[in-house]
């Protein structure tokens, strides 16, 4: 069962669950904002996962964090391969679905590195 | 346990030809309505049909309410499943959806599966001016609308991000009250979370295997509970899972009816959803078959599998990255895919991590016809049967179990 109380850092837990508390108000749009703090956070707790690569194929890297859902809170060109993660938002308003689908990501992402 | 086919409508291009022979479309559209026509006759519960543009060999089905409705004359049990329309107005325009659905809806008695879905190819999206950064939020307000203008009389009207449209009965309304159960395309855990958020059905295209099932179907039935915020007007709790289907009387015999239909599936699929190989596609001129035969000789990565590989030894060469993963996977032959003990086996594993429907992919690569109608008709006879008996028996109960206390109204067929 993953929820934001597994989560081990106070302070991305409660980014998480505040920004899930937005999301089941139906503000994902502010969701989004919260989201995009926590993944920050993520990044604070575990450095490791700024430069983490993966090799989808024999020969081919992809950077962890490029699976991100770019919906339009969007990784600044660039920076995941300066391996300085910098998130750009080229929109404001958010759907339902764009929050859910970057939540379930940050989540999962976060309670099985044990964040 | 509920068992399903599914259709890309693959027609990898001759070896060395620039095009396919004149005949070769017709054949696999009649070659399906008789595979489905006969899984009919012997009980199988699904069929789940794509919507693909462009997508030249790996799927020539863009127009599956077409098919659909062809289906609908032929077949008189098996539930009808868009798997997926696509919903984003720029590929069709939501009251079309509506109207499309509803019609199919009446033509077979109410026995559509609506799947909805976005897309992630640049020859589709590239192709109807889709942009991409925005397809799921097109997505999210077109299938909501969708279900209200089945369900509302007259339709509202609506203004919204991504289409305006006045207020207008849209006719004809479905048979299923309040609308079609809702399903929405899954290959990430991610947009199956999603779809429990929404009270949707999720089609799992990820080629999940019984461990990660187990998890998933725990926590997509916790959110239905818990934290559902449903998308239509009724919730359709569900989750389906793709495998790869090929039998045989002995496990040599599948394996080599299996021939290289799932590797092809996984090259061709890889290709188009590559943006590196998908976005530079010569419409017309590209022969992907070739290549996948090229690519075999080179490095023999994904070719059909000589011998069964134990889950150890699949596991041990695993992407990280779940759509790699799916692709990896979806080139083994596996699941499915072997004798009568062997298919029943694996199939258990999932039914006993409490799987609700599984899709099989039988139409892939350059297997042929003749091959598939005797695996449908081995599983429908010899394996159909027990698996129907212990869905009613146990699968219902635990199902009724987990959705206690929810009091949205359900309409599911599972």
């Amino acid at each position: 069962m993953a929820k934001p109380d597994q989560i081990q850092d106070a302070k991305l837990r409660e980014l998480v669950a505040d920004a899930h508390g937005l999301m089941r108000a139906n503000r994902p749009s502010e969701a989004m904002q919260g989201l995009v703090a926590a993944l920050y956070r993520l990044l604070e707790v575990q450095p490791e996962l700024g430069t983490e690569q993966l090799e989808p194929r024999p020969g081919w890297k992809m950077h962890f964090l490029s699976r991100w859902p770019q919906y339009g809170a969007n990784w600044k060109k660039g920076s995941l391969a300066a391996g300085k993660p910098e998130i750009e938002f080229v929109r404001e308003r958010f759907a339902l679905s764009e929050a859910i689908t970057c939540y379930e990501f940050l989540l999962e992402t976060a309670i099985k590195r044990g964040a | 346990m509920k068992f399903g086919l599914f259709y890309e409508l693959q027609l990898p291009k001759p070896a060395g030809e620039a095009q396919w022979g004149p005949d070769d479309e017709r054949r696999i559209y009649h070659d399906m309505l008789e595979q489905v026509e006969l899984a009919d006759s012997l009980g199988f519960d699904y069929v789940f049909e794509v919507e693909h543009h462009f997508l030249e060999e790996y799927s020539h089905s863009s127009a599956p309410e077409m098919v659909m409705a062809a289906l609908s004359q032929r077949t008189k049990h098996m539930r009808l499943g868009h798997g997926i329309v696509l919903t984003p107005p720029g590929y069709n325009h939501p009251a079309r959806v509506a109207e499309r659905i509803s019609a199919l809806d009446i033509l077979s008695n109410g026995r559509v599966e609506f799947g909805s879905g976005e897309s992630a190819s640049e020859m589709e999206l590239g192709g109807f001016g889709v942009e991409r950064g925005l397809k799921k939020a097109m997505w999210e307000e077109c299938t909501r609308e969708i279900a209200n203008m089945m369900v509302q009389t007259p339709y509202q009207g609506f203004q919204g991000e991504f289409f305006d449209m006045p207020p207008r009965n849209v006719i004809p309304k479905p048979l299923q009250n309040p609308h079609p159960p809702l399903w929405v395309a899954a290959s990430r855990r991610e947009t199956t979370m999603l779809a429990a958020r929404f009270g949707m059905g999720s089609l799992g295209f990820g080629f999940e295997t019984p461990d990660e099932l187990a998890e998933r179907t725990n926590e997509y039935y916790r959110i239905v509970r818990d934290e559902c915020f449903p998308i239509g007007h009724a919730i359709n709790p569900g989750l389906a899972v793709l495998t790869t289907f090929m039998m045989g009387k002995t496990d040599e015999e599948a394996l080599a009816r299996s021939a290289n239909g799932p590797a092809f599936f996984s090259h061709s699929l890889g290709y188009y959803y590559n943006p590196a190989s998908g976005g530079r596609h010569q419409p017309g001129e590209k022969n992907i078959y070739d290549d996948f035969l090229a690519a075999n000789e080179r490095d023999n990565t994904m070719s059909a599998r000589t011998g069964f590989i134990g889950e150890d030894e699949i596991r041990k060469g695993e992407p990280k990255d779940e759509v790699q993963r799916a692709l990896y996977r979806a080139a083994r032959s596996g699941t499915a895919v072997g004798t009568v003990e062997r298919v029943r086996e694996t199939l258990k594993t999932y039914e006993d991590n409490h799987l609700d429907v599984m899709i099989f992919v039988a139409q892939c690569g350059d297997r042929k016809h003749e091959d598939i109608m005797e695996s449908i008709e081995l599983f429908g006879r010899e394996l159909l049967p027990e698996f129907k008996e212990r869905h009613e028996k146990d699968h219902t109960k635990w199902r009724a179990e987990q959705l206690a206390g929810v009091d949205f109204p359900v309409n599911s067929s599972i």
